[in-house]
């Protein structure tokens, strides 16, 4: 039980941790009139490296050809210099608390091994469902909700009722 | 005067300097609040720690009233904020096909980076299973094109949706949200687990 | 759990309050009514008859005669190349990139200054720049332009280079026009090259 309180109390409180965050949010509001996110920097890199490994698909894939029209430059993108910002802000705080190890953090119960194939496993699925409902949890959801957008609530809504649905499935995996 | 980028009040090079400090503060948040721990971050689909439910919400809704405020005030032109485009069947499709990303890899975009910055291994792997997953979707792109720009709904408010004033929809979800902490205080407590 | 109770004892009164205001609906006008009246003090948005009187026989594609009274009274008279912008018109969308625009000089016109007064005073709370108003409107351009008074001939010389000028505007602009006249003075209307409009960022996940 002491290791419990112990940990507990290195992590901020969460109803902190949430006004900050809000005002995070709020200030990318304010300051480029759009949320945050996550997906789209990923998304970035993915277009950058198809384009520069075979530029002749990349001018031919409809998905990629619209990007390019859009953002001529992917890698200068709003999202790309936020997610910067998040590996160092992330570093940071993880330095500040002590937290900085290398690790594969899972359930005793498992293996290292089937954790992270898991984890690739749920990286490939996030990855696909992020394009297809054009956002991710803080792009689509989080972001979506400051703003009372209908899509993002629906989202939100989709990605934590699946959440439950399947929680049982894969509970050897977390508890 | 808001948004300062749309009003030109800043240049886009300096909205991306902007953008990499805002990062830098959400980053640092995520990690602080505990994100970066998969185990910790499912653990609100099991009732063991509702940390994500809590931040995530709390983090919604002050954002929301912020820029409500912001907006009586006359601080901020909503009308020049990104809403995201709502298409019926891909967002309830993404939503489900993340949502289940999220059970099986343990953790979402943001704090998977956030995670990967402070050494978790399986949080860089979910990141190469984000790469391939929107590789995957870029050069099927055209089997799932149709669907993908199906039912597009323009970008409506939910309070629009519902016709009520967007004061009285933020009410509703601020009440709904703390509700939803109550819920989630009460499985903490009801379903705790000693060591994660 | 105390933290919870905090917040909430912060955020729900807050969401109330958002709920029970009106939303804000207005425009974000960029002058402030202390600001406006500074303009209005320290700016001369009033063009007198007889530059624009030169603008006209000059055939200057940059002048825009925006006549603001209503359609009735734009029918029976109007100067050449104006177009009519009824006053309850003036908000409509059509006119938008017509009224905020960096290229032409916009000279709104009514019988008196009344009408054009109000034109001028609302599209510069809007922010919009070059508009003008013309000054006395059509009842002084009647006086100057139309029916000049001729001096007296102990007047000084410029005088009665003035009255020359209207007496040959007046007839270059087609005397007392009744009907508008069939004459070409009229500039054609160059393309106008609207401002970019300001755009919602464009962003997503």
């Amino acid at each position: 039980m002491t290791t419990t309180k112990l940990k507990s109390k290195t992590y901020m409180n969460p109803y902190l941790a949430g006004v900050l965050l809000g005002l995070v949010l709020l200030t990318a509001n304010f300051i480029s009139g759009r949320g945050l996110g996550a997906s789209g920097a990923v998304k970035s890199v993915i277009v950058t490296a198809v384009d520069a490994v075979a530029p002749g698909h990349a001018e031919n894939a409809p998905f990629y050809v619209e990007y390019l029209e859009a953002h001529p430059k992917p890698m200068k993108s709003w999202l790309v210099f936020e997610m910067l910002g998040v590996l160092v802000g992330g570093f940071l705080s993880g330095a500040l608390a002590g937290r900085l190890k290398f690790k594969v953090e899972h359930s005793p119960k498992i293996t290292s091994r089937r954790r992270l194939i898991f984890a690739l496993a749920g990286g490939i699925l996030f990855g696909f469902g992020s394009q297809l409902g054009r956002g991710c949890t803080s792009g689509s959801a989080l972001s979506g909700m400051a703003v009372l957008s209908l899509g993002g609530i629906i989202t939100m809504a989709a990605i934590f009722g699946t959440g439950y649905a399947l929680a049982y499935f894969v509970r050897k995996n977390w508890i | 005067m808001g948004p300062l980028a749309a009003n030109e009040i800043i240049s886009q090079d300096t909205n991306l300097i902007f953008a990499f400090l805002i990062g830098i503060g959400f980053g640092f948040v995520l990690e602080g609040a505990g994100f970066s721990s998969s185990r910790k971050l499912a653990g609100v689909f099991y009732g063991y720690d509702t940390v994500v439910l809590k931040v995530f919400f709390t983090a919604g809704i002050t954002a929301m009233i912020g820029l409500l405020f912001f907006s009586l005030f006359g601080w901020i032109d909503l009308s020049l904020i990104y809403i995201n485009p709502t298409f019926l069947y891909s967002a309830i499709a993404g939503g489900v096909i993340m949502g289940a990303g999220f059970i099986l890899g343990g953790f979402c975009p943001g704090t998977s980076f956030c995670a990967a910055s402070i050494g978790k291994i399986d949080a860089l792997v979910f990141i190469g299973g984000l790469l391939i997953g929107i590789l995957i979707f870029g050069e099927g792109y055209a089997l799932w094109e149709g669907f993908y720009n199906a039912k597009f709904l323009g970008i409506p408010k939910i309070s629009e949706s519902l016709g009520l004033k967007d004061g009285l929809m933020a009410l509703i979800i601020v009440l709904v949200a703390f509700a939803m902490f109550w819920v989630g205080e009460w499985a903490e407590k009801k379903f705790p687990r000693e060591e994660y | 759990m105390n933290s919870r109770i905090l917040l909430a004892g912060f955020l729900i009164p807050m969401a109330m309050i958002i709920a029970a205001v009106p939303s804000n609906k207005t425009k974000q006008y960029k002058l402030t009514a202390n600001q406006l009246l500074q303009e209005a003090v320290s700016y001369e948005p009033y063009i007198h008859p007889d530059n624009v009187a030169d603008m006209l026989v000059q055939q200057d594609p940059s002048l825009q005669l925006i006549d603001v009274r209503t359609p009735d009274e734009f029918d029976k008279f109007s100067l050449p190349g104006a177009i009519n912008i009824p006053l309850s018109e003036l908000l409509a969308d059509q006119y938008v990139d017509l009224l905020d625009q960096g290229v032409k000089m916009n000279v709104f016109y009514s019988n008196g200054t009344l009408k054009s007064n109000e034109a001028w005073m609302i599209t510069r709370q809007l922010g919009y720049s070059n508009n003008y108003v013309l000054q006395g409107g059509l009842n002084y351009w009647a006086e100057t332009i139309i029916n000049p008074v001729p001096p007296a001939s102990t007047s000084p010389d410029e005088e009665i280079a003035k009255y020359n000028f209207r007496k040959g505007a007046s007839m270059a602009l087609g005397g007392d026009v009744d009907t508008k006249s069939a004459e070409t003075a009229v500039p054609a209307v160059p393309v106008i090259t609207a401002k970019q409009a300001k755009k919602r960022v464009a962003g997503g996940c």
